[in-house]
């Protein structure tokens, strides 16, 4: 039995892998229930606190929780709070604690949910705490890869752009390496992966590769998670501007590899991937992000505890 | 440099060499209206080199004493009465250490939530002391 009732979802290191596959059967479960699943979560109120806007995450749980015949209330902009006349993190949860079931929050301050959940009687679900952690969007693209892919032992997935301040990056493949995911990384000089992530990969005993160019590698790789490249992150425009294609995937890019690579990304998108790639069957982002909404309708009923 | 010998007070021994002016900072300056000795980079069969601070008529408690441990985890400390070594100390590093340490990760939630205590997982590497704050995991080298 795997107890989630009552639980902070704060880190997926806190999950034991057998956790995370729980949480996956029981996204699938939601889906098998059809419509009874709309009456899960009725007569409970989930708060979406969002001190930073994020607009995908927020209407994702939100649209989560509807789904599941819950409520919803929250803010999205801190701006315009109490928060913003000086109110303590630990009040501002106290008092949010008091009208809702559950709480899914978005914080700039890294540990800010951690913190959250230290002052919370109902169950934190981390939407995002600075560059830290995004446990629900790992969970979500854990999910995706089970359910395109069918296993993650033995996969071959490669992580392509900025890949030094994506945190999407950092906690997915971390949590990847967990069930022997191979690890390919492509990332311009100056932007792969940080060295306490490198170091937790190398603890773990992980199979990882780093590299500039995705050429080489791209044939043998089943999936490619590619993420933005900011402009500001680049010297010059002229830099940013040759790098950028090199880090672009279009339709020439998927001849070059196998014919079922799956492209993902956290969204939203700019320049990455061109929209041509869209129709074509590889391109899995966009049923990632169903994904993460069913991964996200888990979450609360299990939290909740109107499943287990 | 010449260490006199003191009466009443205390004597940091064994501080790794170079971080004693580090360890002087500690203490507020309305304690050090007492005589100090200092001497730096001198030569120690343990160490090779190390730093030696002699403070007259001053206590340490234990916040200190770990945050001594913090800086340089080789220190000793002798507490002297009438001229006798009253006690030796060798503070240890505590696995967890609350309140004492400021993270240095300018987007960490207890920056900016001032009621938040620290918290930071201690260890030590290469006999480096590392500290990992326990909200944010920033991890931070020191000596
Ligand atoms: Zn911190």
């Amino acid at each position: 039995m795997h107890q989630f009732q009552g639980r902070h979802i704060i880190d997926t290191a806190d999950l034991t892998t057998e956790e995370v596959m729980f949480l996956i059967e029981t996204a699938d479960r939601i889906e098998a229930m059809g419509p009874a699943a709309r009456d899960l979560c009725k007569g409970k109120i989930l708060a979406t606190l969002f001190w930073e806007p994020s607009t995908r995450t927020r209407l994702s749980f939100e649209a989560a929780m509807y789904r599941l015949g819950g409520n919803v209330i929250g803010f999205s902009e801190a701006m315009s709070s109490s928060v913003s006349k000086g109110e303590t993190l630990a009040d501002t949860i106290q008092t949010v604690a008091l009208y809702s079931d559950i709480i899914a929050m978005r914080h700039p301050g890294e540990g800010s949910a951690l913190a959250a959940s230290m002052s919370s009687r109902v169950p934190i679900i981390n939407g995002g705490d600075g560059a830290h952690l995004h446990p629900t969007q790992t969970l979500g693209d854990c999910y995706t890869l089970i359910m395109e892919k069918g296993r993650l032992k033995g996969l071959k997935v490669g992580f392509l752009g900025d890949l030094l301040f994506g945190r999407t990056v950092h906690t997915l493949v971390r949590l990847l390496a967990r069930f022997g995911v191979e690890l390919h990384f492509f990332a311009p000089e100056g932007l792969n992966i940080p060295d306490y992530v490198r170091d937790s990969l190398v603890k773990a005993g992980a199979t990882f590769t780093e590299q500039t160019e995705l050429d080489a590698r791209l044939p043998e790789l089943d999936v490619l998670y590619v993420t933005r490249i900011q402009k500001e992150r680049f010297f010059s425009e002229e830099e940013y501007l040759r790098k950028k294609n090199s880090y672009s995937i279009t339709r020439e890019t998927l001849e070059k590899a196998k014919d079922d690579i799956l492209i993902l990304h956290p969204l939203p998108r700019n320049e990455e991937i061109a929209m041509e790639v869209d129709p074509t069957p590889n391109a899995g982002y966009f049923r990632q992000a169903e994904y993460g909404l069913k991964m996200r309708m888990a979450l609360i009923s299990l939290c909740l505890g109107v499943l287990s | 440099m010449r260490i006199e010998r003191i009466h009443n007070g205390i004597v940091l021994d064994h501080i790794k060499a170079g971080v004693g002016i580090k360890i002087l900072g500690l203490f507020p300056t309305d304690m050090l209206k007492s005589k100090i000795d200092y001497a730096s980079y001198i030569e120690s069969p343990r160490l090779g080199m190390k730093d030696i601070i002699k403070i007259e008529n001053l206590d340490v408690d234990p916040k200190t004493l770990t945050k001594l441990a913090l800086i340089s985890p080789s220190i000793t400390i002798s507490i002297i009465r009438n001229g006798q070594v009253k006690e030796k100390i060798k503070p240890e590093l505590p696995p967890v250490v609350e309140g004492v340490i400021t993270c240095n990760n300018p987007k960490c939630i207890t920056l900016k939530e001032k009621y938040l205590t620290s918290k930071f997982k201690v260890w030590l590497e290469d006999s480096k002391v590392r500290q990992q704050c326990l909200y944010c995991e920033h991890i931070a080298k020191s000596s």
